[in-house]
């Protein structure tokens, strides 16, 4: 968390009774893979929006890079709204030139770049025909080029898997993995998690306009595993209940699931494991994001 | 801080992509031919307005059937030279051009033979005779002339066609003159003299240009500033529901958040509104282009039209066309921006856009009494009303002498008006793009503005 890319600090927005986001507060580091979470209506889009300046902040201030977002900084990012769309009557390069020209890239560059995102995408010759003869599949391979089309080094996608087929989900995980490696920072708000599983490094749980978990995703899993280890050996329940440190023992199909006292070291459980033999494996138990989603959610109703 | 680079991006897009569709040079092309017939077509129905007839006459005062034949003669020669003289007149067409469009017109015009019947006898019988005969189609009709019609002053006509007007009226005149002339005579006076005497004024307008010049005006005048400010209220129309749709083609394709991420909205408004300007203008261009060319002679003679010699329009005059034009476009096109971004569809956005085109209409309304009365302070007013000026303005310039401190204040006011417009419909068509869904109402739209 040394190196934010992008600062939220205490951002509120309000719509007459309507609290849509309340002093929300949270850094995306820098080459970050960054998980917007939470259930529909909580507030992910409005703050998307809010970067983007689309919707203003009524408080808080927005730092990309330790500046102020503004009119011209923010085209520094790429973004992809939830609501997305292109002019169906216009050709497919020069509908992408134009994109390019708005975020402020030269008609000649825009167009040299536009065409080898084409040609990568497999789309080279579909370059001068009109966006609304493409499939929509193709069509948003062109919108995801107009997005990334100025290289910008903060990726914004809200809500970028839906209405993609498998085929196509998959083919923008790839390219998202491997811009992600050349060190593009990607935020993505989704409520699909098995692609934040997949995708994130780090989350944000966004739920009744409010952050309620934010952090590296390996240390919330950790956080929300507890010291609990996963054995497959030839010992029953109650001889692991036996065993130093073991708090609880569950069984799990062929497994067991050992828990340990909290700051207790695995080390004792596994010499002692080892030492009577049968040791067939020994992992830490990693909850599902989905539990700790739900459970996180419940906790926060339960608040009330 | 708006910036001019962003905007130039939306105009390029929105100017290139409209010039490129073929319903723009259909239109360019379709614009000129219709407002040639709308000018050319009556003219040319009028003239076509003849026939040939053939009329029975049954004359029971036994001496009519002559002169009304000689009357009617003299009467369809005086037609023919009117025609010429008219075209001549109205400068349309030059002085020996019109001579041969005379030509032209009397082939065209009206024939129509008297053939006296035999009136002796029982008259009822004759009548009956005379009407089998129309009835088998052998005339076209039957002119009556009872023994009671130099004091009665009635004859009557049978006919199954009587909605011949021109040769209705033609046929009316001359009975008349004939009776006429015969009360005349019959009274002791001499019908020439009194023909003499009786002539009737012919009134010669003048128009009184701004310098003291005087032009002979005859309507055509009229006629150009006329079809001058309909190219202003239809362009002004078409142009502002351009941009309506455009705004509402950028909320239904949901591509307008892509964009308002990068340019503002305001900078798309104003980006849409300078783009689809600019292509009016250029359609202006091509039809002055156009203009020029089929008036020039060569070309002309190529045609085969014989030349068509357009009436000078002052250059003051053109140089407020084209201003009154984007001044008039620029405040509707913003209100037609706001409503594109206030609603979903055209449907619904019916009401307002109906509101407002209302305002377009109401000139050409108001446009007799400002022809009566150019210079009246209730004239002047409704020329200065910035809703009304593109139209009312221009149509008071080819009327009379408009002072200057007149249409340097139209020009001011409306663009007072149009920073005003562009100003609180910036606020609805920032709140409005984004909204989807729900109609929204007046009191919304006044929500909007309030809030933005």
């Amino acid at each position: 968390m040394s190196d934010p890319i992008l600062e939220i600090e205490h951002i509120s927005k309000r719509y007459g009774d309507v609290t849509a986001v309340d002093d929300l507060s949270f850094n995306v580091p820098r080459g970050s893979v960054f998980g917007l979470l939470g259930p529909n209506g909580a507030g992910k889009s409005t703050t998307i929006r809010m970067i983007m300046r689309i919707i203003m902040t009524d408080e808080g201030r927005i730092l990309l890079d330790g500046l102020p977002v503004d009119d011209d900084r923010r085209r520094l990012i790429g973004y992809l709204p939830e609501e997305r769309g292109l002019y169906k009557k216009m050709k497919v390069l020069e509908h992408l030139v134009f994109l390019g020209t708005i975020r402020g890239l030269k008609p000649g560059e825009s167009k040299k770049r536009s065409m080898a995102w084409l040609e990568k995408f497999n789309l080279g010759e579909w370059a001068t025909h009109k966006v609304e003869d493409l499939s929509k599949g193709m069509q948003q391979k062109v919108q995801f080029i107009g997005t990334i089309l100025h290289r910008p080094q903060l990726l914004i996608l809200d809500e970028p898997f839906t209405g993609l087929d498998p085929i196509n989900t998959r083919a923008l995980k790839d390219l998202l993995m491997a811009m992600s490696k050349e060190g593009v920072t990607i935020v993505l708000s989704t409520h699909v998690l098995q692609q934040v599983d997949e995708l994130c490094t780090h989350i944000c749980l966004i739920n009744r306009a409010r952050a309620i978990l934010d952090g590296r995703l390996e240390d919330i899993r950790t956080d929300y595993g507890g010291n609990v280890w996963r054995v497959s050996s030839d010992l029953d329940e109650q001889a692991l209940g036996e065993l130093p440190a073991v708090t609880n023992v569950h069984a799990l199909g062929d497994e067991m699931l050992v828990e340990l006292e909290p700051d207790s070291e695995p080390r004792e459980l596994l010499q002692a494991l080892a030492a009577h033999g049968g040791l067939e494996s020994f992992t830490r138990f990693v909850p599902g994001l989905e539990n700790i989603f739900i459970r996180v959610v419940e906790e926060d109703r339960s608040h009330d | 801080m708006i910036s001019w680079t962003r905007i130039a991006a939306i105009i390029r897009r929105e100017y290139l992509e409209r010039v490129k569709t073929k319903a723009f040079w259909i239109s360019t092309l379709l614009v000129p031919v219709f407002l040639g017939a709308v000018m050319i077509i009556p003219a040319w129905l009028a003239s076509r307005g003849g026939g040939t007839f053939t009329v029975a006459v049954l004359d029971f005062t036994g001496r009519f059937a002559e002169p009304l034949r000689a009357e009617l003669d003299d009467m369809l020669i005086r037609q023919t030279s009117t025609a010429t003289e008219a075209l001549d007149e109205a400068g349309i067409i030059p002085g020996e051009q019109a001579e041969t469009m005379g030509e032209m017109v009397e082939e065209s015009l009206l024939d129509l033979t008297l053939v006296p019947l035999d009136s002796s006898g029982d008259p009822e019988a004759a009548r009956e005779n005379a009407k089998s005969r129309v009835h088998s189609s052998e005339f076209d009709g039957l002119l009556v002339i009872p023994a009671t019609l130099p004091d009665e002053g009635q004859a009557e006509y049978v006919a199954p066609n009587v909605s011949a007007f021109q040769m209705l009226s033609i046929l009316e005149r001359s009975v008349s003159n004939v009776m006429v002339a015969d009360r005349l005579t019959s009274a002791g006076l001499d019908p020439e003299a009194v023909g003499e005497l009786t002539r009737r004024v012919d009134l010669r307008t003048m128009k009184l240009g701004a310098k003291g010049q005087e032009t002979h005006d005859q309507g055509q005048g009229f006629m150009l500033s006329y079809v001058f400010m309909m190219i202003i209220y239809m362009t002004v129309l078409m142009y502002g529901i351009y941009v309506m749709r455009g705004v509402l083609e950028e909320k239904s394709s949901h591509i307008v958040e892509v964009i308002i991420s990068t340019v503002k909205p305001f900078e798309l408004m104003l980006g849409k509104i300078l783009g689809i300007g600019a292509v009016g203008l250029t359609q202006f261009l091509l039809w002055s282009i156009m203009m020029v060319a089929i008036s020039a002679p060569g070309a002309a003679a190529a045609v085969g039209m014989g030349g068509l010699e357009l009436p000078a329009v002052p250059a003051i005059q053109i140089v407020f066309f084209v201003v009154y034009f984007v001044l008039g476009f620029l405040l509707y096109g913003t209100l037609y921006a706001g409503i594109g971004a206030a609603f979903d569809t055209e449907q619904e956005a019916q009401n307002f856009q109906g509101a407002i085109t209302m305002f377009l209409i109401v000139p050409l309304v108001l446009m007799m009494y400002i022809l009566n009365q150019p210079d009246a302070p209730l004239s002047v007013a409704l020329s200065l009303f910035p809703f009304f000026t593109p139209m009312l303005m221009f149509l008071r310039m080819t009327l009379t002498p408009v002072p200057a401190i007149q249409l340097a204040a139209s020009v001011v006011i409306m663009g007072a008006t149009i920073l005003a417009a562009t100003w609180i419909v910036g606020k609805i068509y920032r709140v409005g793009i984004l909204m989807h869904g729900s109609k929204p109402k007046l009191k919304d739209l006044w929500r909007w503005i309030r809030e933005a």
